[in-house]
């Protein structure tokens, strides 16, 4: 009987341990948001900031272009977004249920994407977004991002659509509405619970988007937070209080939208799992 | 009915965009690495067609060689220590006895949800040598163990294998919980009348029953380790020398650094390649698995 207890106290300490090892170097990067260098290098470095300089914040949103960095994320991801959400259920919807030749073809088509990583097409991505004159507009991260997010966002719709019943659209058929009205207002309010998946899922992986970033933002005017965090390292080396007030800014939207929908924030990222094996 | 189910204009309407999208910013630039990758080419002016003397090249350099042993290490460190720590923990917070399972859902799951920037910028201030967390941690407790963890050839890359690790366990964590959740609670109850220890069900049962989890998490983290590029770029510049190079590293630098255009994209070819290879080699172990039970 003792034996079990120990295991057990082992056991849950390693819980307990990890959960601190997972968690902590998030909250000092919120206590040193709030100190100053002398603090978080030589007296204070663990724990709590005995003055909180919110000063730091300020800082960061007046002097370091915080705010604008911040519009661009969301105006990228936000537009990323609608676009994926609105083509995927479109194509989604035409591959699934609607008669055409061509149709199975197109649908494995746009599967391939999910085999094709953006590391590898990161050099011809750069040079078709310049070749296009997209350069120097949010469309040079919006057009790729909903690129890369299109062929699991129509294979997520594509099951959901095939497990609609056909009556639906017979129905209003037989009541005089043309495809556009039955897509629209019987065929998209069965389909919200897939639409809030796939928000949640592009929001975020829009949001945090880096690699295609780097590449195709060379107008410093059109940063997103994830670029600006790290050019942040190159001009202000000296102030780590506003640095870490530029991180917690950028991380409070995906952690505020986890904190709030924490089941459905994890079912969304975990779709794939389901999708892609 | 077939009318309404076969109007060619709404076709082309709803397939129009999403195909349009697709082949100009995936479709073309992919057959363009391909083709691009058998020529000399500096980005700007015409490729001149040299044949397969950029995989020769390839083949033939030291940077490609570090940047596949740096793959393999990365993804060999992420696999043990995501998988092993994700099973634990999942079966964990899966048991209804265990108290606080909402707060461990959450602390395990919220590094995934931060920008990959964020997680390496605070990781470089936890491995700085002078005044990073981890060397005062070791200072605080009396331990000389504290040393300069990015700029050592063989433990950077370890290091930053770790900080991928950190931020995506709770990733692998969320999937074999939901796989866990959906195996029908009688499997349990029927091992415990048998007399079956918790640990005995769990072998025996859970981690049979989730061969398909586990499948695609070990897709996602081979594929992540040949993929891997950011945790370098930012953490150490593919250093100390070019010991952290990866396949996207080595791409990158001679694409954007050097100009190397097509030498890049061979390299990019040859990523894109490994990463099928990887996920038809697990598929056809985890089908020789299944078919011997």
């Amino acid at each position: 009987m003792k034996k079990i207890k120990i295991g057990d106290l082992i056991f849950k300490s390693f819980l307990w341990i990890y959960a601190m090892i997972s968690l902590y170097p998030l909250i000092w990067m919120v206590f040193y948001s709030f100190k100053n260098n002398e603090e978080i290098f030589v007296s204070n470095p663990f724990g709590f900031p005995t003055v909180l300089r919110v000063e730091n914040y300020i800082k960061a949103w007046t002097q370091y272009n915080v705010p604008k960095y911040f519009i661009n994320s969301l105006i990228v991801a936000v537009a990323t977004v609608i676009l994926t959400v609105s083509c995927a259920l479109l194509f989604s919807y035409a591959t699934s249920r609607m008669k055409w030749k061509g149709s199975e073809i197109a649908r494995i088509y746009m599967a391939l994407g999910m085999f094709i990583p953006v590391q590898a097409v990161l050099i011809p991505v750069a040079k078709i977004v310049k070749e296009l004159h997209l350069m120097g507009h949010y469309s040079s991260l919006i057009l790729p991002y909903t690129a890369l997010n299109l062929s699991f966002a129509t294979l997520v719709f594509y099951g959901f659509f095939k497990g609609i019943p056909v009556e639906l659209e017979e129905a209003a058929c037989i009541d005089g509405a043309n495809i556009y009205q039955a897509f629209f207002r019987i065929i998209v309010p069965v389909v919200k619970p897939a639409i809030a998946t796939l928000v949640i899922f592009t929001f975020l992986t829009a949001w945090n988007e880096f690699l295609l970033a780097n590449v195709l933002i060379i107008d410093a005017k059109l940063r997103t937070l994830p670029l600006g965090v790290l050019f942040f390292q190159g001009q202000f080396t000296t102030d780590w209080g506003a640095m870490g007030a530029t991180m917690v800014i950028a991380s409070i939207p995906t952690v505020l939208v986890y904190t709030l929908f924490s089941e459905q924030v994890e079912k969304a990222l975990t779709v794939g799992g389901a999708v892609k094996g | 009915m077939k009318k309404f189910f076969s109007d060619k204009v709404a076709i082309t309407v709803f397939t129009l965009p999403a195909l349009l999208i697709f082949t100009v910013m995936i479709f073309i630039p992919i057959l363009q690495v391909f083709w691009n990758s058998f020529f000399e080419w500096d980005g700007l002016s015409e490729g001149l067609f040299i044949g397969i003397d950029n995989y020769i090249r390839l083949f033939d350099d030291k940077a490609f060689y570090i940047a596949n042993k740096n793959g393999f290490i990365f993804a060999a460190i992420i696999t043990v220590l995501q998988i092993v720590l994700a099973t634990f923990f999942a079966i964990a917070v899966a048991n209804s006895k265990i108290k606080g399972r909402r707060f461990f859902r959450i602390a395990y799951f919220i590094p995934v949800v931060l920008s990959v920037t964020v997680v390496c910028q605070l990781w470089l201030s936890i491995y700085n040598a002078d005044t990073g967390l981890l060397n005062k941690f070791f200072e605080a407790i009396g331990s000389d163990y504290r040393q300069n963890w990015l700029s050592d050839r063989n433990k950077a890359i370890m290091a930053i294998a770790v900080v991928n690790a950190w931020q995506w366990m709770g990733y692998v964590f969320a999937l074999i919980l939901a796989g866990i959740k959906s195996i029908p609670n009688s499997y349990y109850e029927a091992a415990q009348i048998d007399g079956a220890s918790d640990f005995k069900a769990h072998t025996k049962i859970t981690i049979p029953l989730l061969a398909e989890t586990y499948k695609f998490c070990l897709i996602l983290s081979v594929t992540g380790g040949i993929k891997a590029f950011t945790e370098m770029f930012i953490m150490t510049g593919g250093g100390p020398g070019n010991s952290t190079y990866t396949l996207t590293y080595l791409m990158y630098t001679s694409a954007f650094k050097s100009g190397e255009f097509g030498y890049g994209l061979a390299a990019a070819t040859v990523l894109v390649l490994e990463c099928l290879i990887a996920i038809i080699v697990i598929n056809k172990l985890f089908k020789q698995d299944a078919q011997m039970n």
